[in-house]
């Protein structure tokens, strides 16, 4: 039984890969014709765009192939269990998107309220997210917090005179 | 002569020892600290070497890189973890040994035979880097080309667990060199009128969002594995130095075999000390009269680990120095910081910055000394590291990380390059894409295409690549290399089929 679920997971990844395969194989035919379009140069025989149009037409093979290649290993059955498969193992690792979205937010907001006030509220929110909750925790986070934003700041500032974004206020 | 005084000169100034102290113990430290790797702290470093000199900025890497091998160790041993993937074979002596009750005596080989290993490896690399570099400087644009397809390929078929998706991974790095201002005419390409993009993408942001994003990412998937704490080997431990000393060098057949097989491996583009240790502790056991020993807390399998990966140190510079070509992600970021201060890296660095490179070398073995005097006085400092907990490390090192992206040329658009680099890096890591080849692909690409043009503009004969005969050399190569990996991924899936048809019969 549990080896099946395995083999479910496994054909679920494969699904993935296709789709990203599918999704290079666009790209680079959409940039192979973007790269038509760059001006050449009289002085040379290849101008601007011929070593990108090389390398997406490379990439284009290589996707075809792999494409091949994945489609013979997927089950018709597959792709049914597909949006499942992908809902359980996103589920599984929800502290990746919690992670990432607060990252996205921090990066956001640093222009607006500064690099360090950001820093500190980054940093103690997704520890405190992670971690065991206990007072001694909490108490660490909030000092490390301290020290990585203000800290860090004053540490770029004064010896490296690298000035961090200070924000609107 | 000269230059290696000069070199020497400036490698022992105050301020550059202080420096390189430092760069050992934060490299030691960053590798201990399970889910940080040698790579991420090497990138993290990076930025702060841009006020430096040249030279001072790579001794103070230099020194991190070698910190970082030994670093690894520490978790290796005690925990069974290893702190970085060069050090996976170290487990499995070191870690038996320290349950054993000796887990002094299992860090002390450790640490000997890294510093041999580096030793014996700068000492190959004096040799070997300055007659490359003399030879191809005679290469024309042609073998240059046809070398960095080969070393593509090489990578690409080496690293990871597909052929197909390593090569891809290597073909989209290149294409991301291509967005921004072309390498010879100066066109814009691919950006599309977005401010962001006309710049093109910067080397640093990539590394740090493919390297360090979306691996501290990866260290979060498990979500009951973060919440609790790994419990240290305790007890009074005896670090028997000196008697260790011995020990390690009453093994020259097994340090010296380690250690170069590490060297060549370095010297191969893609292949690092994560394949070195494994390589290294295989052949010691095949050698030894005890195999039966290993893996239950042999020396000779900690001492064959241990100088293998070190070794890979030195190794991955020939390529570097004598080509420019980097050989791993390591020496793609060291190539980035002397690009960084102007310095443009190829066969003529070593006739025409001759001190730099001496004084490279000078800074590997000064860094060994280094890694040597900091874990032998602090290894008890550094046990406590490995308790650090995952949930404190995570948030800081991506904020360090955001400094890091700013820093370079003080834009905020390069942090929103960051988190969608971040991004798409994880889920490429997610998919079982290698990201090592493209990162190289990245950093070779304007090289690849600037030497394919200048070779076109010379002459427009296509066939010289094919009629040069170390153009052609190279070009079977990479053939071969595409071959030889087709051919073992076939092995391979017809093995796992025929184990689970018995499985399923």
């Amino acid at each position: 039984m549990s080896n099946s679920t395995h083999d479910k997971v496994l054909e679920a990844g494969e699904i993935a890969r296709l789709l990203s395969y599918f999704i290079i194989l666009i790209a680079s035919v959409g940039l192979f014709f973007a790269a038509y379009n760059i001006p050449t140069s009289r002085f040379e025989t290849l101008g601007a765009g011929a070593f990108p149009q090389i390398v997406c037409a490379v990439i284009g093979l290589l996707t075809m192939f792999a494409i091949v290649d994945s489609l013979r290993k997927i089950s018709y059955l597959g792709y049914g269990r597909f949006y499942t498969e992908v809902k359980a193992w996103m589920h599984r690792r929800y502290l990746v998107f919690i992670t990432l979205g607060a990252l996205a937010l921090y990066i956001l907001v640093i222009p607006i309220i500064g690099f360090s006030i950001a820093s500190m509220i980054f940093i103690f929110t997704v520890q405190v997210i992670l971690m065991p909750r206990t007072t001694k925790s909490i108490v660490i986070a909030f000092i490390t917090a301290l020290v990585f934003s203000f800290g860090l700041n004053w540490l770029f500032a004064e010896v490296f005179t690298v000035f961090l974004p200070r924000g609107v206020f | 002569m000269d230059d290696f005084l000069i070199g020497a000169t400036q490698i022992f100034t105050f301020s550059t020892l202080v420096y390189m102290f430092a760069g050992s113990i934060a490299g030691i430290v960053a590798a201990a600290i399970p889910g940080f790797t040698v790579t991420m702290a090497i990138v993290l470093t990076l930025p702060l070497t841009f006020a430096m000199e040249p030279l001072q900025g790579i001794a103070v890497m230099l020194s991190v890189y070698v910190g970082g091998y030994t670093g690894g160790l520490i978790s290796a041993a005690l925990l069974g973890i290893p702190g970085t993937p060069s050090s996976v074979a170290t487990t499995f002596d070191a870690y038996p040994m320290a349950r054993n009750g000796e887990p002094g005596r299992a860090l002390s080989i450790g640490v000997w035979a890294s510093f041999f290993g580096t030793i014996i490896s700068t000492v190959v690399l004096i040799f070997a880097a300055p007659p490359l570099a003399l030879f191809a400087v005679k290469l024309g644009p042609w073998e240059y080309f046809s070398l960095i397809v080969f070393a593509l390929t090489i990578v690409g078929s080496l690293v990871g667990s597909s052929v197909v998706r390593g090569m891809l991974a290597g073909l989209v790095g290149l294409l991301i060199s291509t967005v921004g201002t072309d390498p010879i005419l100066g066109r814009a390409r691919f950006d599309f009128d977005i401010e962001m993009l006309q710049t093109g993408f910067p080397f640093l942001v990539v590394l740090i969002g493919i390297f360090a994003i979306s691996q501290l990412v990866s260290e979060v998937e498990d979500a009951k594995n973060i919440r609790s704490g790994n419990s240290l080997v305790t007890g009074a431990i005896d670090f028997q130095t000196w008697k260790v000393f011995k020990e390690v060098l009453m093994r020259p057949v097994n340090l010296l075999r380690s250690s170069i097989l590490g060297v060549l491996i370095g010297a191969l583009p893609g292949a690092g000390g994560s394949i070195a240790n494994l390589l290294a502790y295989d052949q010691a056991k095949r050698a030894s009269k005890y195999p039966e020993r290993f893996g239950k807390g042999e020396t000779d399998g900690i001492v064959a680990s241990e100088a293998g990966n070190s070794a890979t140190a030195g190794g991955g510079l020939i390529p570097l120095i004598g080509l420019g070509i980097p050989g791993s992600a390591v020496d793609a970021i060291l190539m980035a910081s002397l690009m960084v201060h102007g310095i443009s890296v190829g066969p003529r660095l070593i006739l025409d910055h001759g001190d730099l490179v001496y004084g490279m070398f000078i800074a590997m073995a000064v860094a060994s000394l280094m890694m040597l005097i900091v874990s032998v006085f602090s290894m008890r400092l550094f046990l406590r590291i490995t308790q650090v907990p995952k949930w404190a490390i995570v948030p800081v090192v991506m904020t360090c990380c955001v400094v890091g992206a700013f820093a370079l040329n003080n834009r905020v658009t390069d942090l929103y390059l960051l988190i969608i680099i971040g991004i798409a890096g994880y889920a490429m890591r997610a998919l079982g894409y290698s990201l090592a080849p493209l990162v190289l692909g990245v950093i070779l690409g304007p090289i690849a295409e600037t030497n394919l043009r200048r070779a076109l503009m010379t002459d427009a004969d296509l066939s010289l690549f094919i009629s040069r005969p170390i153009s052609l050399i190279f070009l079977v190569a990479a053939v071969l290399s595409i071959a030889w990996a087709i051919r073992s991924h076939l092995k391979n899936s017809k093995t796992t089929k025929r184990t689970s048809n018995e499985s399923a019969s």
